[in-house]
């Protein structure tokens, strides 16, 4: 890659960017750019409440529930008549001191809102109190500690060692309702200070700062903030919709050359596909380290908070770049990228959510985000475990993108799936390439795996755990022979029998010693986590010949299924499908066994 | 298709995270309740404890604060609330929670809760001091915690995400026409561009309201009545219409994709943030619509947008009739 012919492209990609937005193109946009800074404070400071007099009261002016009914948005003050029926014309009907209410979900959430307005419209009204002592006779100091934790009870029971796979998942599902507890403590103490913050701005009870000094949480009961649990959430909402911006543009740019042979120029020039791809993308990527530096600025964060968000930038460009290698048309791209977009989202948070429950929450650079915006030390291996999954998945995805970035694929009207194919194909030239790709593939069963446990944790355990096993089964399955059949499917590996089982074993390897070196890259990040704790135990608590088959059944068992696949997946598509099942049902047989016996 | 596939996951995550996070704020909810051990001290122990046994709480006296606080550290006790009384009669109450960040939010809500309990019952025993007094709290009845989150986030989400996506694909399929130059043959043809719009448009304009009226049937199948759908649908399509039409518009003059879509989405971003300044907003009156409380606000909004929709379709039609195309 040469760096002159990278930058003279990426000067290109600006000049033409900047030409092809005429002039009322750009005026039109910041006059909506404009709109929308001038509205979003009105709409801020009026506060976002769609649930505006969602609920009718019955309530008379002369009530005392007037003034509370008065003061909740949800609720809204009707004046009643004689022939005012409850359920028919309002949810909650005041009479003296009685309330009545309709028997129905809406009416038991109407009294629930009224309940909290009063509670409310107590503390205004107590705060009046020339007697504070009587007004507000407990005040509450809340304090955060450590905790040691029964610490036995989370993940040691399962087999851990065998990292994202089967049984640690398999174990956090089953766990993950009960006692979550780990020493982790992402940004805990972060959360605390926030809390503090919260009570303070926005608590019922201003004054009460004063009696007991304003810092910490001190006050009236009422002015407890719970923590907020998924801060992670409005995060990655900061964070990423932005970048959204930058991705649209960078994926039709790519798209653009692929349309009416555009590209075709650049293709034919001296410089090298890498060099035509890095060009394209730098001024696209120095867009999104904006944008992060940007809303960083804004919340507070430091260096460490863009590096930490930097990975998943580019990541948000690799996707938008493959989408719009693989698109056929405008429409596919918005799809392909929508996708992706959420799937990062997901990746970013869906972790995070398990903070103290799973370790896995480790992996989220969101939780990096969060201590570093709280002041919260962060260490080296921290840091890796968060960042170089997104990293690697990155640069996975535009070695595909730039796998299929020639003529024969780039102009060629080819359905998603055959262009994917073509790309896992293109960079494959020997078998042991298979065991490579494997490997490469963690980062997306990690995420893939996630997703399920996310999705399915609400069933209880007795569905979700079989669904589970087998959605991680037909995952892993999956990544271990995509690229296979790919290779065979585009001739790149022999067909016959005994090559065929190799390149089947090379993947199950690679599969299996990239989910390994997945793991000591959490052991040596992150020495203090539960799944650490667990991992070394079960290996040093057993016999050497235990240890050696625990280690050694994970495996065989990638090879034998991965071989079955390979089997299938030289013959044909239809072929490889029924082999891709065979293996999957094979995996999850193990996953069963391995998870009813250890648990 | 596949639209619909990408909103059903973004929902179905989205009323996951949103499940996780009200079940988080109040723990009751959750099926097989959590109850905490919370650890008692201090002289105002004897009238504190009784209030934190009512409830999922577990009450475990302690003598001393350092007894209470070696068993918290062990992880004996979730949490631990030091009572201290003062002779002016008001209680000061030392509250240690868990440091981390999913159960100290369950821990937090049940003291939160326990304490405004312990200060109910103690205010009413002081209220001889009081000049007021604090109105009755009307009796609790189990309600869902979900309730207000479906009707008013999660339905009109569902309404106006098609909205979006709706106008998006028009304007995709618009500048995909001109970039590839396929709109200049088939101008060639009889049809006039106020028809080619038509028949893009139309189609955009048909799919939102069908996904949404496919949600709020997935919605009812769910055991979630909306109690006006239809008027909801007419809301939908109408504000599709306005929005399509708009980005049509977009498209036609603007002819290159990134920079329509650009256009577009935060022109459309503006005027919906601009909508919600209205008396009656539209995700509001969505929200009234499907829970059934609609105010003669919320029919002037319905009624509004149809005639925004017609006017605004006309006038885009109008407009392209005269022009020709960019790019």
């Amino acid at each position: 890659m040469r760096l002159r012919q990278t930058l003279r492209i990426a000067r290109w990609e600006v000049t033409k960017g900047a030409s092809s937005l005429d002039r009322r193109t750009a005026l039109a946009l910041v006059v909506s750019l404009l709109v929308l800074g001038a509205v979003a404070p009105m709409v801020a400071s009026q506060g976002a409440t769609p649930n505006d007099g969602l609920y009718r009261v019955g309530v008379t002016q002369d009530s005392q529930y007037y003034g509370p009914v008065r003061e909740e948005r949800s609720l809204r003050a009707v004046d009643p008549t004689a022939g005012t029926r409850v359920c028919r014309d309002v949810e909650l009907l005041v009479d003296g001191p009685r309330v009545t209410y309709c028997d129905t979900e809406k009416g038991r959430a109407a009294l629930a809102a009224l309940r909290s307005a009063v509670r409310a419209y107590n503390d205004q009204l107590m705060a009046k109190e020339p007697d504070q002592a009587a007004a507000f006779p407990v005040r509450v100091s809340l304090e955060y500690v450590e905790q040691a934790g029964p610490s036995a009870q989370v993940g040691g029971s399962s087999d851990a060692a065998t990292g994202g796979s089967a049984s640690s998942t398999a174990g956090s599902g089953g766990n993950a309702s009960g006692t979550g507890d780990g020493a982790g403590g992402d940004g805990g103490s972060g959360t605390a200070a926030d809390g503090a913050q919260a009570s303070g701005a926005s608590g019922p009870l201003p004054a009460t700062g004063g009696l007991f000094g304003s810092e910490g949480q001190t006050g009236s009961p009422a002015a407890i903030t719970p923590p907020f649990p998924l801060q992670s959430l409005l995060l990655a909402f900061a964070f990423l919709l932005p970048l959204n911006v930058v991705t649209q543009a960078y994926g039709s740019s790519v798209i653009d050359e692929r349309i009416d042979r555009r590209g075709e120029l650049l293709l034919v020039s001296p410089a090298s596909t890498g060099d035509v791809v890095a060009g394209k993308t730098l001024p696209y990527l120095l867009g999104t380290l904006l944008v992060v530096a940007g809303v960083a600025a804004v919340m507070g964060g430091g260096p460490v908070t863009v590096l930490a968000i930097a990975p998943v930038a580019v990541l948000f460009l690799a996707t938008s770049f493959v989408a719009g290698m693989f698109a056929r048309s405008f429409k596919e791209l918005t799809f392909v990228t929508v996708t992706g977009s959420v799937l990062i989202m997901t990746y970013a948070f869906v972790p995070a959510i398990f903070t103290n429950v799973h370790p896995i929450a480790a992996i989220s650079p969101l939780s990096l985000v969060v201590k570093d915006l709280t002041g919260a030390p962060i260490g080296a291996g921290e840091f890796a475990v968060a960042t170089l999954p997104m990293t690697l998945a990155a640069g996975v995805l535009f070695a595909l993108g730039t796998g299929v970035y020639r003529e024969e694929d780039m102009f060629a009207q080819r359905s998603p799936p055959a262009k994917a194919v073509d790309a896992l194909a293109a960079h494959l030239r020997r078998p042991r390439d298979a065991a490579l790709w494997s490997a490469l593939f963690i980062p997306f069963v990690l995420v893939a795996e996630l997703l399920a446990i996310a999705l399915l944790f609400v069933l209880p355990v007795a569905v979700s755990l079989p669904l589970l096993l087998a959605v991680v089964a037909v995952v892993e399955e999956l990544a271990k022979s995509l690229h296979v059949y790919a290779g065979f499917a585009r001739g790149r590996f022999d067909t016959r029998l005994r090559p065929a089982l190799l390149v089947g074993a090379f993947s199950g390897v690679g599969f299996f010693v990239g989910e390994k070196l997945g793991l000591v890259v959490q052991l040596v990040g992150l020495p203090n986590l539960e799944l650490g704790r667990a991992a070394f135990s079960t290996s040093t608590a057993s016999t050497p010949v235990v240890a050696a088959t625990l280690l050694l059944a994970p495996l065989a068992l990638h090879v034998v299924t991965a071989s079955i696949s390979a089997y299938g997946a030289r013959l044909s598509r239809r072929h490889y499908l029924a082999a891709l099942l065979v293996a999957a049902g094979v995996h999850f047989a193990y996953n069963l066994t391995v998870v009813t016996t250890l648990v | 298709m596949l639209a619909i596939l990408i909103q059903l996951f973004v929902a179905a995550f989205s009323s996951f995270l949103v499940v996780g996070l009200v079940t988080m704020y109040s723990p009751g909810a959750a099926a097989g309740a959590v109850t905490i051990d919370v650890g008692v001290t201090g002289n105002a122990s004897p009238s504190l404890a009784p209030v934190v046994d009512d409830g999922p709480r577990h009450a475990v006296r302690f003598d001393d604060r350092q007894a209470a606080m070696q068993a918290f550290r062990r992880g004996q006790v979730d949490a631990v609330l030091d009572a201290t009384r003062y002779p002016d009669g008001h209680v000061f109450v030392r509250a240690t929670a868990p440091d981390g960040e999913f159960r100290t939010t369950i821990v937090v809500v049940q003291l939160k809760q326990a304490l405004t309990s312990y200060e109910r019952l103690e205010r009413q025993q002081l209220s001889t001091r009081l000049t007021h007094k604090p109105i009755h709290v009307p009796g609790d009845v189990p309600s869902s915690t979900y309730f207000g989150f479906t009707y008013a986030v999660l339905v009109p989400m569902l309404a106006f995400l098609p909205v979006f996506i709706s106008g998006s694909i028009a304007a995709d399929s618009l500048t995909e026409e001109i970039d590839r130059g396929t709109l200049e043959l088939l101008r060639t043809t009889p049809l006039s561009l106020p028809e080619i719009l038509d028949g893009k448009a139309l189609t955009m304009v048909a799919l939102a309201p069908a996904q949404t009226g496919l949600w709020l049937a997935l919605l009812s199948l769910n055991g979630v009545t909306v109690a006006r759908p239809l008027l909801i649908l007419v809301v939908v399509a109408a504000l599709g219409t306005v929005v399509v039409a708009a980005a049509a518009f977009v498209a036609l003059a603007v002819g290159e994709r990134r920079d329509a879509q650009l256009l577009y989405s935060f022109g459309v971003l503006a005027l919906f943030a601009a909508a919600t300044l209205l008396p009656e907003n539209p995700a509001n009156a969505v929200a009234k619509l499907a829970v059934g409380s609609a105010t003669t606000g919320t029919w002037a909004l319905v009624a509004a947008s149809v005639g925004l929709a017609v006017v605004a379709y006309a006038s885009v039609r109008e407009v392209v009739g005269r022009m020709t195309p960019a790019g």
